[in-house]
């Protein structure tokens, strides 16, 4: 059974359209219970306020970790690797009884982990390192959760299968769906490993292995742990050529290049989980610096080609479109009002600018040192995993609305407001994290003043500015997804409906026209950029080796 | 027609046709994974010696 969209022409398989649907609200209703905890968290870490006592904060420390981490951004993807599998490429989904199972399977794991934690009965954060030890059914969630997201990928490759035979694509898939399938394989990797460790441990939950071994458990924990986040960075990139597409009608400048760079995500960049054990006795350095540096570094070219090739999209789009006076006319002229461009935009210069460098730095085995353990980890993913992926994903919803929901936005002026509210949050959040754990604050702390305790620490008196300015960043980044899901659930369940184009609030651009002439750099405004970017890159990594220079006196 | 689409196939560069062959991908992505974190990981775990007996009770006790 389909439907032809009156305002994209595609034909819309319902049963799909169905389970995207389902998939997207759980995924909001995961990112509520994230953004509510978080909320809890830097209200407790936040000394003067210090509001949990010591066993909720680690409760929810695990919850928030879990729903952010895991359900938000796992139900997200599935509902998007279904968009981009079927409506995207006008053919059918292979087996809808499957994906009912594959939903079902992950929502019972999403409740059957959140109940068990709420319990009390798995205060061992999301990591839940052995000999830490959880009640089986919170292992259990998880790997229903993870069984029922494998079937679901299994189903995206199911329907590339069908949508090849039907000849519904061209030589190549289109370069949104080609990201989709990145985001897949490396799913692939992520999950058979989360069942290699989460199934002898929940084994070793019920009694029935004696011992998980603690540095095994964590070699291969953090294939899963760092990998699922890749899984992220590819759908985001997806999405953002997306939006290029979308919103001014813009493409690659280069598809085969930017194809090469999903290519290199697929092959190196699962390597980088390597990096989690960089202060671990029990592997080489010779494993580590492979992992951490060569390999990981022909990911991080990846991003940069992204980085360049996403803006350059949109500068050689509007310049066709006649926006062409110096080098930021492009810019200045471009769709600020369209909240899922302004998503993007402003994803793209918070991951770079603040995940992207940190990531690097944090991810070397030298420089990683001073900051390990310490609160500059989680600012670090804020900035790639909170800025990046979940602000792309609160974007692209934008689109969503009308075109899968069929309704229209309610409360327009405030999705236009949203991002920038959200931006400025996470980006005092995540910048407040970096540099208190620059200056020595240990992550995941109840107490980082460690009052009562038989050993006490100065802090250097910058981090009471700095915890002041993380509790701002925190409260207004969870007033903006506030808004932002109050947006979604009332436009969903209560907007008007979409009854063709005219009623589109956000602009489907053509695509582009063809150059009149070409002169010299096609994206001169992004190669300027792009610099600006390097020697930024370049201040911090050589700003954090003085750091390291300074940290041991070498007389 | 037919002869057409087979000419066709047979003139796709080989970098394109690793690129659109996703089950090629897939299994040089995990393949990849697999040997230099899995395996070798593992390996390097699996070597470390096992603390003597003697020694692990002092230091539980």
């Amino acid at each position: 059974m389909f439907r032809i969209c009156d305002i994209t022409g595609f034909k819309v398989d319902l049963s799909s359209e169905k389970l995207i649907r389902y998939n997207a609200v759980f995924a909001v209703v995961s990112l509520l219970l994230a953004v509510v905890a978080a909320l809890l968290l830097v209200l407790t870490r936040y000394q003067p306020i210090h509001l949990l006592g010591a066993e909720w904060y680690y409760r929810l420390v695990t919850f928030h970790g879990l729903n952010a981490l895991i359900f938000w951004i796992i139900f997200f993807e599935i509902a998007g690797l279904y968009f981009g599998s079927t409506v995207v490429l006008n053919t059918r989904f292979c087996s809808p009884k499957a994906g009912w199972v594959a939903f079902i399977l992950m929502a019972s794991g999403l409740v059957m982990s959140n109940v068990i934690i709420l319990m009390g009965k798995a205060d061992v954060m999301l990591t839940s390192y052995t000999p830490l030890k959880a009640h089986p059914l919170y292992y259990l969630g998880i790997i229903l959760f993870a069984v029922g997201a494998l079937i679901a990928v299994a189903l995206f490759f199911g329907n590339l299968m069908i949508a090849r035979r039907e000849n519904a694509y061209g030589d190549s898939l289109p370069l949104f769906t080609y990201g989709l399938m990145t985001a897949a394989i490396i799913a692939v990797i992520t999950l058979a490993t989360g069942a290699l460790i989460y199934i002898p441990t929940f084994l070793w939950s019920l009694g029935l292995v004696e011992n998980v071994d603690p540095a095994m458990y964590k070699l291969i924990w953090w294939g899963l742990g760092h990998s699922s986040q890749q899984i992220n960075v590819a759908a985001m990139v997806s999405i953002w050529y997306m939006v290029s597409f979308l919103a001014v009608g813009g493409t690659s400048i280069n598809e085969k290049v930017s194809r090469s760079a999903f290519v290199l995500y697929i092959l190196f960049i699962c390597l980088a989980s390597a990096h989690h054990l960089l202060t671990d006795p029990g592997v080489s350095s010779a494993w580590k610096v492979w992992n951490t540096s060569y390999a990981m570094y022909l990911a991080v070219l990846a991003s940069m080609i992204h980085a360049f090739a996403v803006p350059s999209s949109f500068e050689s789009a509007q310049r066709r479109w006649g926006y062409n006076k110096g080098l930021f006319e492009w810019l200045s002229k471009a769709p600020w009002g369209n909240p899922a461009f302004s998503s993007v935009i402003l994803a793209i210069i918070g991951f770079g600018f603040i995940g992207g460098t940190t990531g690097v730095v944090f991810g070397m085995e030298q420089t990683n040192i001073i900051v390990h353990n310490t609160i500059a980890i989680p600012g670090h993913f804020k900035g790639t995993v909170v800025i990046g992926t979940t602000l792309t994903f609160m974007g692209i919803t934008y689109y969503l609305i009308p075109l899968i929901f069929r309704r229209k936005i309610v409360g327009f002026k405030w999705a236009k407001v949203q991002p920038w509210l959200f931006f400025i949050g996470i980006a005092l959040l995540s910048i407040s994290m970096i540099v208190l754990g620059q200056l020595g604050v240990p992550r995941r702390h109840w107490d980082s003043t460690f009052s009562g305790g038989p050993f006490t620490h100065n802090f250097n008196p910058a981090v009471d500015f700095f915890w002041a300015l993380m509790m701002l960043g925190g409260v207004i980044a969870f007033t903006a997804t506030i808004i932002w899901i109050l947006i979604v659930v009332f436009s969903v369940f209560l907007g008007p409906k979409v009854n063709g184009p005219q009623d589109m609030q956000l602009t489907i651009s053509p695509l582009a026209p063809p150059a009149k002439s070409h002169k010299g750099f096609e994206a001169p405004g992004t190669l300027i950029l792009t610099f600006v970017f390097l020697l930024v890159f370049l201040a911090i990594f050589f700003l954090n080796w003085k750091w390291l220079a300074a940290t041991w006196y070498v007389k | 027609m037919e002869n057409e689409s087979k000419r066709e196939k047979e003139n796709v560069p080989f970098y394109r046709m690793i690129m659109d062959d996703f089950m090629l991908l897939m299994f040089l992505g995990v393949t990849i994974y697999a040997i230099f974190y899995l395996l070798w990981g593992v390996m390097e775990l699996s070597n470390i010696p096992t603390i003597p007996e003697e020694l692990k009770e002092t230091l539980i006790k």
